[in-house]
């Protein structure tokens, strides 16, 4: 009996028919024409990024250890001691890092091409939850070092969390695991960041990918129609894509390894204490605003940009004017985040 | 399916492609399980004084403790032997009967004569020794180096 039988009738499928719908789903996929250009596969690169993330977090989870006294100690050995440590590490620190810049950039683009219009609104909220779930990785993520900045980081970042109206204070001692951060707060971040953020995150990219097939691509003007199967040519790119960010990370890892700074200490604010880049347009603009005014105006912004495929048509009958009100809107949002951005960046 | 002729430009593409996606996934696998493997460290000893030549007569032991578990120092016509007191049958402690010069392990009756070497009962293997040097009359073993810290 061939071994093809043998599975065949203890998994009694009907092999042709999954075959075949292999073949329609994934090889033949018709990829629309524009999707030959680099610029349009953005929505890839995330998606490969956090299969990268998910294997070397795996590895770091073999020497990391989460508490207080032992988390910095440990992730100084994965850096300094283990064979090849600090290219795990360096890979899933760069890796968060292009994760949140491909994100960045891949919106960007669904906005301005304004891929989100009906009926694809549902993937574009979803894609904003995919890129809030993002953040929080990040910001559990970092908080794990408990290095200072993790430290203080993590004390002003769920202080924050204590001005949302209402469940501010219940939101913030579930975050702490009490009124101060502590080594509960410390194995909840763990916990959240490897248990209960990827099954959480890879529910949204399945459902993300879902849509995004049964709508099909969305396919912007000015190219000429017509599809091509995703085999050979688009696997490749995705597999060309692969390679390119393993060797950059490698070489980003090699010319700015992450470092390990200085151990957590409680009793101590050291004077210059700042996010990660990708909270200084939040962070910033804090600093200019009463907190009150800041927070409000933040998740009044997560708002209009969650629902904003909904908003688009309330705002002009026509598509010209529409698209002029999101190419406003959009480049006005650019401009304000890279200010505020660069300006954090500048001063001390 | 019809077999197509392959263009030269496409087979070097795929080959380019294969070559690279093998090399990488080689290398990486390489890596972590680099990674993975904590590297075999040299062992490095130190000597440890554990008697004077002259302090026991021969046929006599004594017992001392090194990292809190038991070691008989015992002298021989031959000279010192320094044995672990931990039977190699299943980690009990083990006497010294001096009037029978034998070692006992009360936990499975195993019995190791002077040398070290089973005699009787259940006991899989003869008593750990310590290499000995004899320096200036004063008797050291060889212990082994272990670096402190969490990650030993």
């Amino acid at each position: 009996m061939s071994v093809k039988q043998w599975i065949k009738e203890r998994f009694p499928i009907d092999y042709d028919k999954f075959v075949e719908i292999n073949e329609r789903i994934f090889i033949k996929e018709p990829i629309p024409n524009h999707m030959k250009k680099w610029f349009y596969c953005a929505g890839a690169t995330p998606l490969i990024l956090f299969a990268l993330q998910v294997f070397t977090g795996i590895l770091l989870t073999f020497y990391f250890v989460p508490s207080p006294e032992m988390a910095f100690e440990s992730v100084r050995h994965i850096t300094e001691d283990v064979r090849l440590g600090f290219w795990v590490r360096g890979l899933h620190r760069w890796g968060s890092n292009l994760m949140i810049i491909s994100l960045l950039l891949h919106m960007t683009r669904v906005f301005f091409t304004r891929a989100y219009r009906k009926p694809r609104e549902l993937n574009w909220i979803i894609g904003v939850i995919l890129f809030l779930l993002t953040l929080t990785f990040a910001f559990t993520g970092y908080s794990l070092t408990y290095n200072q900045l993790s430290y203080w980081a993590t004390t002003v970042g769920t202080n924050m969390i204590k001005e949302v109206p209402l469940v501010g204070h219940w939101l913030l001692v579930f975050w702490r695991g009490g009124e101060d951060v502590s080594a509960n707060t410390l194995t909840r971040f763990f916990t959240i960041h490897v248990g209960l953020l990827p099954p959480l995150i890879i529910f949204f990219i399945s459902l993300h990918i879902i849509i995004l097939r049964l709508h099909g691509v969305s396919e912007p003007e000015g190219f000429e129609k017509g599809y091509y199967p995703f085999y050979p040519h688009h696997f490749y790119k995705i597999v060309i894509i692969t390679l390119f960010l393993l060797a950059f990370m490698s070489t980003l890892t090699i010319i700015l390894p992450p470092g390990l700074g200085e151990p957590a200490d409680p009793t101590v604010t050291p004077f210059h204490i700042k996010p990660e880049w990708y909270f200084f347009p939040t962070y910033r603009f804090l600093k200019l605003v009463p907190l009150k005014v800041g927070i409000y105006a933040t998740g009044a912004f997560l708002l209009v940009m969650t629902f904003w495929p909904f908003i688009d048509p309330l705002l002009a009958k026509t598509e010209d004017r529409r698209r002029l009100w999101a190419y406003g809107v959009g480049g006005l949002t650019l401009i304000i985040t890279v200010i505020l951005t660069v300006w954090e960046m500048m001063v001390a | 399916m019809e077999q197509e002729k392959q263009s030269r430009r496409s087979f070097l593409f795929n080959l380019g492609i294969i070559s690279a996606v093998f090399l990488a996934t080689v290398t990486f696998i390489r890596d972590v399980i680099a990674y993975l493997v904590p590297p075999r460290k040299k062992k490095k000893f130190h000597k440890y004084l554990v008697a004077e030549e002259l302090e026991l007569p021969v046929g006599q032991a004594k017992e001392i403790t090194i990292s809190k578990k038991p070691v008989f120092v015992v002298r021989l016509k031959e000279g010192y032997k320094v044995y672990s007191g931990v039977c190699t049958h299943l980690g009990c402690i083990i006497h010294w009967e001096e009037d029978k010069q034998r070692f006992y392990c009360p936990c499975h009756k195993g019995v190791f004569d002077k040398y070290g070497n089973v005699v009787s009962g259940p006991p899989p293997r003869p008593l750990d020794q310590f290499e000995v040097i004899v320096e200036n009359r004063l008797v050291y073993i060889q212990v082994e180096e272990k670096p402190g810290g969490p990650w030993a």
